[in-house]
């Protein structure tokens, strides 16, 4: 027969490990939110005294394959390199969200922007893929060219497709054109130098126009050539 | 072991008149494509599903369908049947298909991202006369002259493919080779297949790749009756 002080001990031990099993549990469950946490790489904005403007962000849809022009608030230097380069890594912070409908690795992504002014004549350039041009083009340009100098470790985490580099392309033209109207054409650079590829398919030797890239593809219409 | 001459005569006459009739008729026209699997050697284009690399699916895609376009009567050249040491240079690609004048091009990739498949075509503006006479091609812009073709392709493609029920989107991007190619062009990029309520199909899976494969078929065959080689194409 067990005494009834040690039934009563037995069960008051009992009840305590239960108690602090769950009690584990929930810490557990609270350090995994916390780390979980972590992870989002939002990044913070640095405190300025500059007041806030309004821009247009070109965000980039993965499943639609769409470039939506969404305002946003943001401060941002006045001189036109630096805005441009601010401006372009806001944009691709954004794609560093968890949320984010075109998801993209964290981390600098723009090393420099250049604003250049158009040359006065655009000499012979016979064999060359980097200052290609497309039918109808004139030979004399009045925007600005601006030349955009991305991080190597961008490219490297970029993914590759067709489709996702043709976005983000896409979205950083259409946001710098929104920002800067004068802006002509858009070239890339890769750590200062020409690339092929942004990683593996979208041209980066590609001199593009710098235009309003909103899209939002239809599906295919069955003419009357086609009907089954 | 001689035979009667009545068989003789007949059997002469058979032959006589299958000699003259032959002849008169008109070879079947074959529609001529070219594929290109994307990638290869060094050049491993997308990481899918972990180990497979683009470059790997691409090939055995193409070997899919160039399986499933000849049984239908279309004769197929590739730019590669292999994976090479040294792969062809995408200007490399772009000659031979040129060369090859095929009436169809088919560039094929596949990605990770996205849902589905992309066909894409040229970003480039159309010629303002592709009828007009050129004494020279621009080689970067070759393309914008057949851009109204691959369009129509292109479009030709997602009909058959959305009534195979697979999601596509028609999409314009910058890619090489397909600005360098003188033919009527579309990129094919398979992306895996996201359906509601339902866990997504891998590119790697081979039903998914078959029913591509299939659609993509049906297509050529629809492009070949609407768009009849032109006296003196490669057949």
């Amino acid at each position: 027969m067990i005494p009834r002080y040690q039934r009563i001990l037995f069960w008051s031990l009992l009840g305590g490990i239960l108690l602090m099993a769950a009690f584990l549990l929930h810490g557990c469950e609270q350090a995994h939110k916390r780390l979980t946490a972590l992870d989002d790489a939002t990044p913070i904005a640095a405190p300025t005294s500059a007041s806030t403007e309004d821009v247009t962000l070109y965000l980039a849809n993965d499943a639609d394959a769409s470039i939506t022009p969404t305002p946003e608030q943001i401060a941002l230097p006045q001189e036109p390199t630096l805005r441009a380069r601010t401006l372009l890594e806001h944009l691709l912070s954004n794609y560093a969200l968890p949320s984010s409908s075109h998801p993209l690795q964290s981390g600098p992504a723009v090393d420099d922007v250049f604003l250049l002014e158009p040359p006065k004549s655009i000499p012979s350039t016979k064999g060359s893929r980097a200052s290609r041009r497309e039918p109808g083009d004139s030979a004399q340009h009045t925007g600005k060219m601006a030349v955009i100098n991305l991080r190597g470790s961008f490219i490297d985490h970029h993914p590759s497709g067709i489709q996702v580099e043709a976005l983000t392309l896409q979205s950083i033209i259409g946001t710098l054109h929104a920002a800067f109207p004068q802006l002509d054409e858009v070239r890339f650079l890769v750590d200062g130098q020409p690339h092929d590829t942004l990683a593996g398919h979208a041209d980066l030797l590609h001199t593009y126009p710098a235009i309003d890239t909103t899209t939002h593809p239809s599906p295919p219409e069955v003419t009357d050539a086609i009907q089954p | 072991l001689t035979l009667p001459p009545k068989p003789i005569a007949a059997v002469l006459t058979l032959a006589l008149l299958t000699s003259l009739h032959l002849p008169a008729q008109q070879p079947t026209p074959r529609t001529v494509i070219l594929l290109d699997p994307a990638h290869g050697g060094p050049e491993t284009g997308a990481n899918l599903d972990g180990h497979l690399l683009e470059k790997d699916l691409t090939l055995a895609f193409a070997a899919r369908l160039r399986a499933l376009l000849t049984t239908s009567g279309i004769s197929v050249i590739a730019t590669r049947d292999a994976d090479p040491t040294v792969p062809f240079t995408p200007d490399q690609r772009a000659e031979i298909a040129n060369h090859a004048h095929p009436p169809p091009c088919r560039i094929l990739h596949a990605t990770p991202t996205g849902n589905g498949i992309h066909l894409v075509t040229s970003n480039l503006t159309p010629a303002d006369d592709p009828e007009a006479p050129h004494t020279a091609i621009p080689w970067d812009t070759a393309q914008s002259a057949s851009l109204p073709q691959s369009l129509s392709l292109a479009n030709e493609l997602g009909v058959a493919l959305l009534h195979a029920k697979l999601p596509v989107i028609l999409t314009r991007a910058a890619i090489r080779p397909l600005d360098n190619l003188t033919c009527p062009a579309v990129a094919i990029e398979i992306a895996p297949l996201s359906l509601s309520n339902s866990d997504p199909t891998p590119v790697s899976d081979s039903a998914y790749q078959q029913r591509i494969g299939q659609a993509i078929a049906e297509a050529v065959l629809s492009w070949r009756t609407h768009n009849p080689p032109p006296p003196g194409a490669a057949r």
